[in-house]
């Protein structure tokens, strides 16, 4: 099956989800799950036939004339992705289904149709070969998330919070989309692959500085990586299923997923393996600290989810074929251990109504199956034997100890991993094992559709740690493989032997403990530590926000300050800068027309005149007596033309000044005729400064207008053809009537609703008269 | 003959900025009027002024004479004298309706749109 159809199943049934869903009622979740199920079908069956580094390509075009293609690819890393977003997906729509139950059928049906949109966004994301399509794809899943952290929009923190990662991710994938065109700039192509081969050419572009840092910029954002890691635990407004698939086990994952991919493309940079090590062990550390100083269940697993994704981050950026063994491990254990515990947080959370880990004890009796699930991930997250976990964490510190990376890795990973077992232990023993619930507390037990996910994603995680063989051949070998670029044998075992690798684990398991018991203490301390929220928060988030806010009201309050006399002489200062920069600028450098040749009396009279005329109508105080002055330009300017060779003009003119004059005079008789100025005299000053300069930016261009030669085709073309086609001696109105009639169909239309504005205007007088 | 139709071109624009920069509605009116009559000229002296001759062909003639004045720029102008009486006729419409209900045309006293408060106000300082 080609993977275009895989890709076009996913949207069609996406787009089917919500109808389908109102219609089936409470079964909804468990018949919609077909849809990813036999999406993860698919793609097993797509890609059982993958050996080594190889991938399954498929060309389609989309806009050819650009060079742009939606080209698909798959290939062990991408089908592991693949079957991690639709396998998982299926397991959240049978629980989301269940999660629902309760609540209105709409509300339910819309949460099913965006978690499937998503994973249909989330398969196009990794299937695409294309840079340009794997962006579309990834914007997308960053709007969905939007909605979905936003589902409960009538609360004002959902609406914040999904607005704050929207900001950061759609920001973030603007800065890839940036570092996405620069690499199709310098390779000539859009393809992830090409790039992926040609490291060279990339390294010796000029734009690769600029190109790292974008693509950087992107992952980051998108995997909360620091500084950009407070937008992750915010988004845990979003209902907990939506949590559970984007926010821990897929979506956040497209970062990690972006750099390994990448990972070859910067092979030949060095920057960029440090890069992810700073940051990647900053995270760990940070969100460690953060996660310890919480108490919100679902914020305590968030906060270990940046952290795991600091993890990860940093072992893209470690040497070595171990790293790459274990990213793909590590990457798939998380996705099994923290859905999971998401899955059990969501149910303890919507069985007491709390959302607490203080105030949530002893689930055990009320949640049997939840609370075995929760325990076996819990022993996966702190890297137990005999979990799948214990073998990623094992490559883990042996990826390190090969690499040779120097302390800083070291000690981030082996302090990230011991915060993971305390971590554990706080998510599982405390809510579900230690003390006892109180009378009452629980609303309701559990349904299978609520622990058919936990359940499922606990026993593989087992499963995959007691027969690694199960997990080898089909998943991890050919993932490692396509990250390096070449066939790697992968031969994971639970038991080593006495290795440096197990003493590490040993000291992680060891230190955990302890920070499990010192926990009480310890988040007392933290929670009362204002200034290391403020610290690693998301106050520097906040305080760019309100910065933009702040300074758009003043500049509104600036700008829009309800005085027209300002907003005139903004428009009148700007246009004369420009203008006078303009002229200043132009080259080459203007000349200047200054003669007075075919000097005629007549004229220079009228134009005298007028410009008499024009300073009285400034300086009358009163209204009608300007309205004189201003009338003697208009029938001085209809005299010129008549002077100079454009009678039709001189008509219009005067017409149309006479009856300017008669509808000002009108107006006049209803006013005061001599209101007061109401300029001060430093407005006087200004505005006879703007004017002034106005005039003189007027003249300098009218001067050099004219010494510049003119361009008379368009003339001499009417000149030629007015009689010949449109049979008219009076060149004028042959141009006004036929050669641009539509123009002229314009203005009379303006004219039409100038007159229908002015009767509806001078009506509504009329109707509001009537009752008195 | 060129420099003093610059000049005075010039000279006009500047009357008619400063008249549009005075707060009263109908000197700003008068403004816009004193503008438009420059542009036109503008209009006028871009095509430049030269002949006297009026651009019609000679009967007899299939094509306009060398002599005649450059007809391109008078179309333009008859359209923008036409929309030029359209806009400020509308203009003292408004005008009139503004100081038949609110009483002034003066723009300092004419703020029930700013009375109304910004949006930065909040609701409750909204008025």
């Amino acid at each position: 099956m080609p993977l275009s159809a895989i890709l076009w199943i996913s949207f069609l049934g996406s787009a089917l989800a919500r109808p389908l869903a109102l219609r089936l009622g409470q079964r909804a979740g468990w018949v919609l799950a077909i849809l990813p199920a036999s999406l993860f079908g698919l793609l097993w069956i797509a890609g059982s036939g993958l050996e080594g580094a190889g991938a399954i390509v498929e060309e389609v075009a989309w806009v050819p004339s650009l060079g742009i293609t939606l080209d698909l690819r798959l290939d062990g890393f991408s089908r592991l992705f693949g079957l991690m977003i639709t396998g998982i997906g299926t397991l959240v729509t049978i629980y989301a289904g269940a999660y629902f139950a309760d609540k209105p059928a709409h509300k339910g049906a819309s949460f099913l149709a965006l978690i499937l949109l998503f994973m249909s966004a989330m398969l196009g994301t990794v299937l695409s070969d294309s840079l340009i399509g794997l962006y579309v794809f990834w914007e997308l899943t960053s709007l969905v998330s939007f909605l979905l952290i936003g589902f409960d929009s009538y609360k004002a923190s959902a609406r914040k919070a999904a607005l704050q990662s929207l900001i950061v991710t759609a920001g973030g994938g603007l800065a890839l989309f940036a570092g996405i065109l620069l690499i199709g700039m310098e390779l000539g192509s859009f393809s992830l692959s090409n790039a992926m081969q040609n490291s060279a050419a990339l390294a010796a572009s000029p734009w690769c500085g600029t190109i790292m840092v974008l693509v950087l910029l992107g992952a980051f954002t998108k995997s909360a990586q620091v500084p950009f890691h407070f937008w992750l635990p915010n988004a845990m407004e979003a209902p907990t299923p939506a949590s559970a698939y984007l926010h821990s086990a897929t979506m956040v994952k497209l970062g990690v997923y972006l750099l390994a991919r990448f990972d070859l493309a910067f092979a030949q940079v060095p920057a960029f393996g440090t890069a992810l090590i700073v940051f990647g062990g900053l995270t760990v550390l940070v969100a460690s600290v953060r996660a310890l100083s919480r108490t919100g269940y679902k914020a305590v697993l968030a906060q270990s989810t940046v952290s795991s994704l600091g993890v990860l981050v940093l072992l893209i950026g470690l040497e070595g074929p171990v790293a790459a063994t274990a990213t793909v491990g590590f990457m798939l254990a998380h996705a099994l251990y923290k859905a999971t515990l998401f899955f059990c947080a969501g149910t303890a959370i919507h069985a007491t109504g709390r959302t607490s880990l203080v105030e949530i004890n002893g689930l055990r009796r009320a949640l049997p199956v939840t609370a075995v699930a929760a325990a076996l991930a819990a022993v996966a997250m702190a890297g137990l034997p005999p979990t799948f976990s214990f073998i990623a964490k094992e490559y883990l510190f042996e990826a390190q100890l090969e690499s040779g990376s120097g302390w800083f890795a070291l000690v981030a990973l082996v302090l990230g991993s011991a915060v993971f077992v305390a971590i554990a232990g706080i998510v599982s023993l405390r809510p579900f094992f230690l003390g006892r619930s109180r009378e009452g507390a629980v609303h309701h037990g559990e349904t299978p559709g609520l622990f058919l996910g936990p359940a499922v994603l606990a026993t593989l995680g087992l499963l995959l740690g007691l027969l690694p063989g199960l997990a080898v051949a089909p998943l991890l070998g050919p993932a490692a493989s396509a990250l390096v670029g070449q066939a790697l044998p992968v031969s994971p075992a639970l038991w080593h032997g006495l290795t440096p690798m197990l003493g590490l684990s040993a000291l992680a398991v060891l230190l955990g403990l302890a920070l499990y018991l010192l926990w009480p203490r310890l988040l007392a301390r933290l929670a009362h530590l204002d200034w290391l929220d403020r610290l690693l928060g998301d106050a520097g988030y906040n305080h760019a926000f309100e910065g933009v806010l702040a300074l758009a009201r003043r500049c509104t309050l600036v700008l829009q300050n309800g005085d027209q006399r300002r907003y005139t002489a903004t428009v009148v200062g700007a246009t004369l800068l420009v203008t006078a920069v303009g002229l200043v600028l132009a080259a080459p450098p203007l000349a200047i027309d200054l003669s007075l040749e075919g000097l005629r009396l007549a004229p220079a009279v009228v134009v005298g005149l007028m410009v008499a005329a024009g300073f009285a109508a400034t300086r009358m105080r009163s209204l009608p007596a300007a309205l004189v002055a201003v009338g003697i330009v208009g029938f001085g300017s209809a005299l010129l033309f008549l002077l100079n060779g454009a009678p039709d003009l001189a008509m219009t003119q005067f017409s149309v000044e006479a009856l300017l004059v008669v509808i000002l005079a009108a107006l006049l008789l209803q006013l005061p005729i001599r209101p007061p100025s109401t300029r001060s005299a430093g407005e006087r000053r200004v505005d006879a400064l703007l004017a002034g300069g106005f005039g003189l930016v007027t003249f300098a261009a009218l001067a050099a207008m004219t010494a510049a030669p003119l361009d008379l085709r368009l003339t001499e073309f009417f000149a030629a053809r007015s009689y010949p086609e449109a049979f008219g001696r009076n060149v004028v109105n042959v141009i006004l009537v036929d050669f641009r009639a539509i123009d002229t169909l314009g203005e009379i239309a303006v004219v039409a609703f100038a007159a229908m504005a002015v009767w509806g205007l001078l009506a509504r007088r009329a109707k509001g008269k009537e009752p008195t | 003959m060129n420099l003093i139709y610059a000049l005075a071109i010039a000279l006009l624009t500047g009357c008619g900025v400063h008249m549009l920069l005075s707060r009263h509605v109908v000197r700003i009116i008068l403004g816009v009027s004193l503008l438009s009559a420059a542009v036109n000229l503008v209009i006028f002296y871009s095509g430049r002024i030269s002949s006297t001759v009026p651009p019609v062909i000679e009967p007899g003639s299939s094509a306009l004479s060398e002599a005649a004045a450059n007809p391109l720029p008078q179309a333009l102008i008859l359209t923008a004298i036409v929309i030029g009486f359209a806009l400020i006729a509308f203009a003292a419409a408004l005008a009139l309706q503004a100081q038949r209900s609110i009483g002034t045309l003066d723009n300092a006293g004419l703020d029930v749109a700013e009375s109304l408060g910004t949006p930065f106000d909040g609701p409750e300082k909204r008025r």
